[in-house]
């Protein structure tokens, strides 16, 4: 009566999560892994900014005092051919500030998690992260904000673009600890898919330990707003020329927060060429 | 002069650490219509949400009295029941709670007595007509999914049913178009008589249309600084808040 | 900073539940499990045979698999002190005079009868392993509807049972289903025939008395073709300091455009395990319409399951869930789109409060058959203290690109600005508070019946507890 193809789709079976749970680390990665840590000392304001054009795993410890900022930006774009991993972790001090911009376009398999501390009072988040997937990519994301202290202020903010058979999953997760008082959170990932071989794996996740909190989180997936196709083609474009530039606008304001003119050139010219692929 | 309702003198207030209204006086008598003007930022709507006692503020000094009882101890219900009013200039959303529900519940606390369903029903249905609302809205959650026009209609529905002695109209006119304006406008007037007051604050003088005003207080800086007649109105239309500035300072 | 009141939202009012009554039973079997125990069961319920082969392939199914690794704790849940099959001492009936008086003032006390009298097509009635009454209207018989106990239905209708029982959710499934496929015992069974439509709801109500055992009542509606029907099963059980243990199975058949709207209203006692699965098959045009209310339990893992087959299928689903003092309700949705068109709306309500723990937990599937599929879920918690925990754990998982999926989730407390609002209409603060956590769940209670709606509004009865900082 019914096809067992629908029952091992059925997530209910053991719950598995649909291998969901743990970020699966891409094979062929070299065993070596690449260490960087980053002090910002309190009331000092630092802005770093790591281009990356290497495969294999890095990691980033970064500790932003009371009071200090740290402006960061992680753009990946490691050669298609190799396996690239990153696990960045953050403390986050009383009143210090973390802006975080990831762009994760590079290497054949990703798996990049990001930890947010933010163990200190009035400490604020800003993660703005874009993903771009095409051919047989693999990408594997794991963003964790932990808001432990009194009044934070945490915001994940994720595009992403999903274009031939590309493989992606995405779990963002806002944990609103026991004592956050006064804490907000919002949590929005918009997810463009372009192609029907694509396979998009969303989880939001909002754990709260705290009932003074304001939390909030949004997905969507789907396929472009035909309004803004027809408006962009009724002034003469074809569809492939208004697809890119529908998501090229949905990249912008993640593109906007890198200042370095060079870099944000490169990555935008390296999008447009893979888009034109697609 | 007319009996006193309303009368607030040199009072401090604001929020955590910063002072917002700086030594205000103000009174309003019965029957009477007001009109506070007044620039972005001056303090009107802080003043309007201290009057109903909204908790985030608090008064340091000064005294605030609603017909001779001084009201700076009671909580935001008794003063509602006692008689205040606030049309909000941006009402909440409650999901769940029909408008209907709310005003019978309302009406109920403050009248102390048991409001009958269907008299009420009759009531409401007549008084959202005058309203030209559509009545389907009584069955509505409070609120939400009303556009910015039918707020401020449901805010004056409420006014209408609930009757208060002192409304408190907080730019009930703004972001109305013209006919929501007139609607609003002749609402107020039918709320207002030798009893019930108005405290209005607006950018716009044709939701005055339909009433007499009697006394203009323009709020600068946390403080009155000048008050006249309906002729204010007209002056500041004119010539803008700076030049009265201007005037006080020189 | 101002000191902030709290909520103090009272506890269910239990009492009505809490009522046990001696355990009459006139035969239990021995606690735990093994095929001599499953073979027993078997026995003295006179399965056909097929019925007994599957129970103890079942039993060999449960034993190989292991508990689930997500989730609230099963650990103690200890299958050896559970007693899997409890029979009243009562014979099935048709006539509630027969029905034994102890047992009868039980469902009296709960308003069974009364509904049966005025809002309800037929009633069924569990008491503990065994269905003591079951009735439905005359004219319903005559249309062809059936609506009786699983073991009448099994004999009577073996075919038709044979056909369909645990072939949506088989026992391979999970560790519970696996239990159930061994010992399940009692339940209902609806047949609706093409093109009839049920005018007024079925009801069946479940009750667990005897201490320490586990209620696996199966609940088979098969819907035909263009027909349709509202089902609402009740659950409660006194409370006992050992844990019962509910793992009950409801299998859903929704043919071609036939709706149905299955409701439920869990109030189970504080020591219950309830690992219940329920899912729905829904073929082309059909419609599966959930309301689910979960109060009671110790530990529930609910997530009903709508796989929409057919084209055009559809799904909508509605619940709220109340977690307080010692409770740990893991509950949610899943979805599996699987044909063309399928649309689902997910929409659910969860409060916590004095350090219950609410989760909700859904997955949307949606498969390469399912192009244009469309699915949007919102679900929102409250959270009334800071002892409590809320926790949102969705799961989305999309392959192709025609469909359309909206995921929405917000968690917090009741806001200041909406108490100023009501209070500043003369509404107190309690009553402002108590509203607004009405009108929180009102958008659920409104697809109750009304008696349950009524019943779901006293549950909400507030309190305001002193200051907190």
């Amino acid at each position: 009566m019914i096809s067992e193809e629908i029952f091992s789709a059925i997530p209910m079976r053991t719950w598995r999560w649909l291998n969901v749970n743990e970020v699966k680390v891409p094979e062929n990665l070299s065993a070596e892994v690449r260490t960087e840590k980053i002090l910002v000392e309190s009331g000092e304001n630092k802005r770093i900014v790591l281009d990356r054009r290497e495969g294999g795993a890095l990691e980033v410890q970064a500790h932003i005092a009371d009071g200090g900022e740290l402006t960061l930006i992680y753009a990946q774009l490691v050669d298609e051919k190799e396996a690239a991993t990153s696990r960045i972790k953050v403390y986050v001090g009383k009143g210090a500030k973390f802006s975080y911009t990831t762009v994760e376009a590079g290497a054949k398999a990703t798996a990049a998690e990001l930890t947010v501390d933010m163990a200190g009072p009035d400490s604020v988040a800003d993660v703005w992260g874009l993903y771009f997937g095409d051919g047989e990519r693999k990408i594997d994301l794991n963003y964790i904000i932990r808001q432990g202290g009194k009044r934070t202020d945490a915001n994940m903010q994720v595009r992403g673009a999903l274009l031939g058979g590309a493989a992606k999953t995405f779990r963002g997760t806002l944990d609103f600890l026991e004592g956050s008082k006064g804490s907000v959170g919002r949590e929005d990932e918009e997810v463009m898919v372009l192609s029907d071989h694509v396979q998009n794996r969303s989880v939001p996740i909002m754990l709260s330990h705290e009932d003074d909190v304001d939390g909030h989180h949004a997905v969507s997936i789907g396929k472009m707003d035909e309004d803004k196709l027809f408006y962009l083609m009724s002034r003469g474009l074809d569809l492939a020329e208004a697809q890119k530039l529908v998501v090229e606008a949905n990249f912008q304001p993640v593109l906007d927060r890198i200042d370095d003119d060079g870099l944000k050139a490169e990555i935008d010219a390296y999008l447009q060429r893979r888009l034109s692929h697609g | 002069m007319a009996e006193q309702l309303l009368a607030i003198k040199d009072l401090h207030a604001g929020v955590e650490d910063k002072e917002i209204l700086k030594g205000l006086s103000l009174s309003v008598g019965k029957g009477e219509v007001h009109v506070i003007l007044g620039p972005n930022g001056s303090g009107k709507s802080t003043l309007m949400n201290i009057i109903m006692g909204h908790p985030k503020y608090t008064v340091t000094s000064g005294s605030m009295e609603f017909e001779g009882e001084d009201m700076k101890e009671m909580k935001t219900f008794e003063r509602s029941r006692k008689g205040l009013f606030l049309s909000f200039q941006t009402p909440e959303e409650i999901p769940g709670i029909t408008v209907e529900n709310m005003l019978r519940t309302a009406k109920q606390v403050i009248t102390g007595e048991k409001v009958k369903l269907l008299p009420f029903r009759k009531e409401l249905k007549a008084t959202m007509q005058e309203l030209k609302m559509n009545p389907e809205y009584a069955q509505r959650y409070l609120n939400v999914g009303f556009s910015g026009g039918e707020k401020k209609r449901t805010e004056i529905l409420q006014l209408l049913m609930l009757n208060p002695k002192l409304a408190l109209l907080d730019e009930t006119d703004s972001g109305l178009d013209v006919d929501a304006v007139q609607i609003v406008s002749e609402g107020v007037a039918k709320f207002h008589n030798k009893d019930n007051s108005c405290l209005i604050i607006t950018h716009n003088t044709r939701i005055l249309e339909h009433l007499k005003v009697d006394k203009v207080h323009v709020l600068m800086n946390g403080q009155i600084v000048e008050e006249g007649g309906p002729e204010l109105i007209e002056d500041i239309n004119r010539r803008g808040f700076t030049h009265i500035l201007a005037e006080q300072e020189g | 900073m101002a000191e902030k009141k709290k909520t103090y939202v009272e506890d269910i009012e239990r009492t009505l539940y809490d009522i046990k009554n001696e355990d009459h039973s006139v035969y239990k079997s021995h606690s735990g499990l093994t095929p001599e125990i499953v073979r027993d069961i078997s026995r003295r319920k006179n399965d056909p045979e097929w019925m007994t082969e599957f129970r103890l392939k079942s039993l060999e199914v449960y034993n190989s698999l292991a508990l689930p690794t997500w989730g609230p704790s099963l650990e103690d849940l200890n299958m050896d002190d559970i007693v899997t099959y409890v029979q009243p001492d009562a014979k099935m009936t048709g006539k509630w005079e027969e029905v034994p008086e102890e047992i009868k003032d039980t469902f009296d006390r709960l308003g069974i009868p009364e509904a049966e009298k005025t809002s309800l097509g037929g009633v069924g009635a569990q008491y503990d392993s065994e269905v003591v009454y079951h009735s439905i209207q005359e004219d319903m018989v005559k249309q062809g509807v059936i609506y009786t106990d699983m073991e009448t239905a099994l004999r009577e209708h073996g075919d038709m049972v044979k056909e369909y029982f645990m072939t949506l959710v088989p026992p391979k499934d999970h560790k519970f289903a696996a239990l159930h496929g061994a010992v399940w015992s009692g339940g209902s069974f609806v047949y609706v025939p093409e093109g009839v439509h049920v005018e007024m709801p079925l009801q069946s109500y479940f009750r667990l008395n005897a201490a320490g055992a586990g209620q696996f009542e199966h609940t088979l509606i098969i819907v035909e073709k263009n027909a349709s029907l509202h089902f609402i099963e009740g659950c409660s059980a006194p409370k006992y300091n050992v844990t019962n243990l509910h793992a009950g199975c409801v299998e859903l058949f929704v043919k071609e455009g036939a709706r149905l709207r299955y409701s439920t209203i869990e109030n189970w006692s504080r020591n219950m395990m309830n690992l219940n699965t329920k899912r729905a098959l829904v073929e082309k045009d059909g419609l599966i319409e959930w309301v689910s209310g979960s109060f009671g339990s110790h530990i529930s893992c609910l997530y009903p399951c709508s796989v929409l087959h057919g084209e055009n299928a559809r799904c909508e689903f509605t619940g709220v869930t109340f977690a307080s003092k010692g409770q740990n309700l893991d509950t949610g949705a899943s979805v599996i789109h699987a044909a063309p068109h399928t649309s689902a709306n997910i929409n659910t309500r969860t409060i916590s409060k004095a350090g219950g723990k609410a989760t909700y937990r859904s997955a949307v599937k949606v498969t390469k058959n399912a192009p244009y599929a469309k699915c949007s879920v919102n679900c929102e918690s409250l959270m009334l203290d800071n002892l409590s925990r809320s926790d949102t754990l969705p799961v989305m998982d999309i392959e192709g690109d025609e469909a359309d999926i909206g995921h929405e989730a917000k968690i917090g407390r009741i806001s200041d600005e909406a108490i100023f609002y009501l209070t500043s209409r003369g509404i107190d603060e309690e009553e402002a508070r108590a509203m607004i956590v009405r009108g929180f769940v009102e958008p659920i209670a409104k697809e109750l019946p009304l008696e349950y709606a009524l019943e779901m509004n006293n549950l909400v009865n507030i309190e305001l507890e002193g200051t907190m900082g």
